[in-house]
């Protein structure tokens, strides 16, 4: 019990460090690395939650797909004069302002409504009537090919969509096809 | 039950604003994408949360599909940021100003 809740703490606050990193630092390749160890802890988050599935696709899609993506690019736009720049805008305490805002207001909505007592009822309710233990792949799977077969399809649609239109966007326009 | 959904709703918010503040304040195009992302992966965390607190693999699928909206655009995104970084070098959205380029 006790070690859940140290790991829950560490992974909490180890995510919120390396965000806070990743929207701080000069060099757009350390921001990656950051934003890296971010999706990392999440995953752990996920562990945590009974969430397999998700901490997996989480790890291999966002870390190792989406994430190497944009590493790609920064390096192959090779932005040397990057890190001389002011990292932030002319109006970035504004922006301060409105990100420290909705953090505010949603903790507020969050916390003051699920509070812990909230959670017990849900885990009483869950024991008492004998439910699977949530969070199984199998769960998602059936639910995946279940009801969600159609927007599952139109979400292969939309990565299909993605695709045509990134090699549309980056082919060179002099050159036929 | 750890953590309680009230903690990981409000790890979430925070990481939300942290992923605005990004957005709003920085000026350059990719760290801009990157800062979405941290905010889709805090409505991931809630999400799981979600389902978790509602007993409910729903909020886990919705959750798959964020993944995948975050894949599309990060293509179309990233494609979009070569194809300006071809005509005109550099990422900073005050490069950017004019629609002829």
């Amino acid at each position: 019990m006790f070690a859940a809740q140290a790991t829950f703490y560490y992974m909490a606050v180890a995510s919120v460090a390396s965000a806070l990193f990743a929207v701080t630092r000069n060099n757009p390749v350390h921001s990656m690395l950051w934003v890296l160890a971010l999706f990392l802890h999440v995953a752990g988050i996920f562990l945590l939650l009974g969430a397999e599935f998700l901490a997996a696709v989480q790890v291999i899609v966002y870390a190792g797909a989406i994430l190497i993506f944009y590493l790609f690019v920064l390096m192959l736009l090779d932005l040397p004069g990057e890190e001389a720049r002011p990292r932030f805008g002319r109006h970035w305490p504004f922006a301060a302002v409105v990100g420290g805002a909705f953090a505010a207001l949603a903790w507020l909505a969050g916390v003051e409504t699920f509070d812990r007592e909230a959670a017990d009822v849900v885990t009483a309710t869950r024991v008492a009537a004998g439910a699977p233990a949530q969070g199984s792949l199998e769960e998602i799977g059936m639910a995946l090919f279940g009801p969600f077969a159609l927007p599952f399809e139109i979400a292969g649609l939309v990565l299909l969509a993605a695709i045509v239109g990134a090699v549309v966007l980056a082919r060179k326009r002099d050159t036929p096809f | 039950m750890i953590p309680d959904t009230g903690t990981i709703l409000g790890l979430s918010a925070i990481l939300f604003g942290i992923g605005a503040f990004g957005f709003l304040a920085r000026r350059n195009i990719i760290l801009m994408f990157v800062s979405v992302e941290v905010m889709l992966n805090a409505v991931n965390l809630s999400l799981a949360g979600f389902s978790r607190h509602l007993d409910d693999p729903r909020g886990q699928v919705l959750a798959l599909f964020v993944i995948a909206v975050a894949a599309a655009e990060a293509g179309v995104g990233l494609g979009l940021v070569i194809a300006l970084n071809r005509n005109k070098p550099g990422a900073g959205v005050a490069d950017l100003t004019e629609l002829k380029w």
